[in-house]
């Protein structure tokens, strides 16, 4: 128990080593490229951290209404929504089918396989023919972020609702449950630490979605500035401030099932802190 | 007796039934009720012998386009599980340290794909002025990041889950590091590798399309989806969709194969 609390106080510590470590890497390589004779640009290759950040304050504004950080903001506003739609969809559906393979053989062994295929193929690549599917390119973006959100939720939910010992359910029956209440008493509860491995897969992967569905056609969305950005309409630290940010959203999104997850079954916490 | 014929049984509907209802999707694809029911005409979505005869028609073209993907997802997938592993070795001498470097990694898994994707087609103009080999290289680095963090990740814990005093013992043999790297580390970790593989391999694949979509050279399985949808040949594009979901199962069902046989003779022993 006491190396388990000297792990858990020392570990912030050694992240933020490690951060700032990167940080260093990156200022470093970032010095090189601008030093190097033979790069012209280095902007355009990779440019300081600091002067990414410093677009991020800049007061000028760069498209005549809205200063950089303005801008990005407002574009990472709309995609945040969409995948934030997309993924409580995809979570809802693959919830809801993972109870329903778990309660009906027949549902499961057709959908299992499925399941199983849905993963090998490369659903991204198909963000064009959706597009031509919904016609519009909301729709899609929804549908995409959801589809992508779908699998690990139901894969994962149903490891879960599997993994319940046998005895539980003796017990149960035991008690004369019915089959609703085998499911609200101990299923689900049951599942809950399954159900976020899935979401922490599936939440940066539905901002990924977003982003990319984006760049396939114009109108609002940080996928859409960052193609204007990149065919050179604006600055190129717009760009760079596009990366950080939309890696900032998929490492917060991630963070953010975690704290999620915390909140929910807080007297598990304990026990994942011993695993890890 | 009775007991083995219900196994038989439920091994033969868990293989028919979900036959039966790909044959009925199948079916009604080429009858055209789906096109009904999601409100597209064939144009959108062509029936599969539509798309059949244009994969046999343009197969010489597909094929160039499957190989080029093919070589950047391959080649990544392997640099990069190269590199995490790498990464997990060195993470594991000091797990104090180790253990924060891995954390950092998986965050890059947060990091989406996309963005990466023209940060290295810039980086990469300065290395060559061969275009082909060029955005080949950009698409490898690409596929490459993706893989290393679930690699890393995995590996890292293969090397340092552990049976209890068994690095212990291999101490009391007297044995170099190397020695209990072989024969210790190594084989402890291959469970851990495959479960990375069968997540980098899919991500690989879908990575290495992805980037396609921006690199310069318009070649690959999803540039040719792209491009043909911008220029509303939908049924090219399909051709170009199916062949891309077969190279991924098929890929997948690969890494299976190799997965159970190396599997098997680690039981025995």
């Amino acid at each position: 128990m006491a190396e388990l609390n000297k792990k858990k106080e020392s570990n912030p510590f050694v992240t933020l080593v490690w951060t700032l470590g990167f940080f260093i890497i990156w200022e470093i390589i970032a010095f090189l490229v601008e030093a190097s004779p033979s790069i012209r640009s280095p902007e355009k290759v990779l440019p300081h951290f600091w002067k990414i950040i410093a677009t991020a304050f800049d007061s000028k504004k760069i498209n005549g209404s809205e200063t950089a950080i303005q801008l990005v903001w407002l574009n990472a506003k709309v995609t945040l929504l969409r995948s934030a739609q997309g993924f409580f969809i995809g979570a809802s559906i693959g919830f809801l089918l993972a109870i329903l393979m778990s309660l009906t053989n027949v549902v499961k062994k057709i959908a299992f396989p499925y399941l199983m295929i849905i993963q090998m193929i490369p659903i991204l690549g198909m963000a064009p023919i959706i597009l031509s599917f919904t016609g519009d390119i909301d729709t899609s973006r929804v549908v995409i972020a959801a589809i992508l959100t779908f699998y690990p939720v139901a894969t994962n939910t149903l490891a879960g609702l599997e993994a319940v010992e046998k005895e539980k359910h003796e017990l149960m029956y035991s008690y004369a449950a019915k089959k609703w209440q085998l499911y609200i008493k101990t299923l689900i509860p049951a599942c809950i630490p399954y159900l976020f491995t899935g979401l922490k897969v599936s939440a940066p992967l539905a901002i990924t979605a977003s982003i990319l569905v984006d760049t396939l056609q114009g109108g609002i969305g940080l996928g859409c500035l960052l193609s204007q950005s990149l065919k050179g309409a604006m600055t190129r630290y717009v760009f760079w401030l596009i990366v950080v940010i939309s890696a900032a959203i998929g490492i917060l999104s991630y963070l953010l099932m975690g704290i999620i997850e915390d909140l929910v079954s807080s007297h598990k916490k304990a026990e994942r802190a011993c695993k890890r | 007796m009775k007991t083995t014929k219900k196994i038989n049984l439920d091994g033969i509907s868990a293989i028919m039934y979900p036959l039966a209802f790909g044959i009925i999707v199948f079916l009604m694809w080429q009858g055209g009720v789906l096109n009904t029911l999601l409100h597209t005409d064939t144009n959108t979505l062509p029936p599969p012998s539509r798309i059949n005869s244009i994969i046999f028609d343009n197969t010489a073209k597909i094929l160039l386009n499957l190989k080029a993907t093919i070589i950047v997802a391959l080649i990544g997938l392997l640099l990069g599980s190269l590199i995490g592993y790498g990464t997990a070795i060195i993470a594991a001498q000091n797990k104090k340290w180790g253990s924060g470097g891995i954390t950092l990694a998986s965050a890059f898994n947060a990091v989406p794909i996309v963005a990466l994707a023209p940060v290295m087609n810039n980086l990469t103009k300065h290395f060559s002025s061969n275009v082909d080999y060029r955005s080949m290289l950009a698409k490898t680095i690409v596929v490459m990041i993706v893989c290393i963090a679930s690699m890393a990740v995995n590996a890292y814990r293969g090397l340092t889950e552990l049976k209890p005093f068994a690095k212990d013992l291999m101490k009391t043999y007297a044995a170099s590091n190397f020695t209990i790297f072989k024969k210790l580390l190594l084989p402890n970790s291959v469970p851990y590798v495959f479960t990375a593989l069968r997540v980098s391999l899919p991500a690989s694949i879908i990575s290495a399309l992805v980037t396609e979509y921006f690199s310069e050279k318009v070649i690959g399985v999803g540039r040719q989806i792209r491009e043909n949808i911008v220029t509303a040949q939908f049924a090219t594009a399909w051709a170009y969709i199916i062949v891309s979901c077969f190279l991924g199962i098929v890929l997948y069902v690969i890494l299976l194969l190799v997965e159970n046989s190396v599997m098997k003779n680690r039981k025995i022993k």
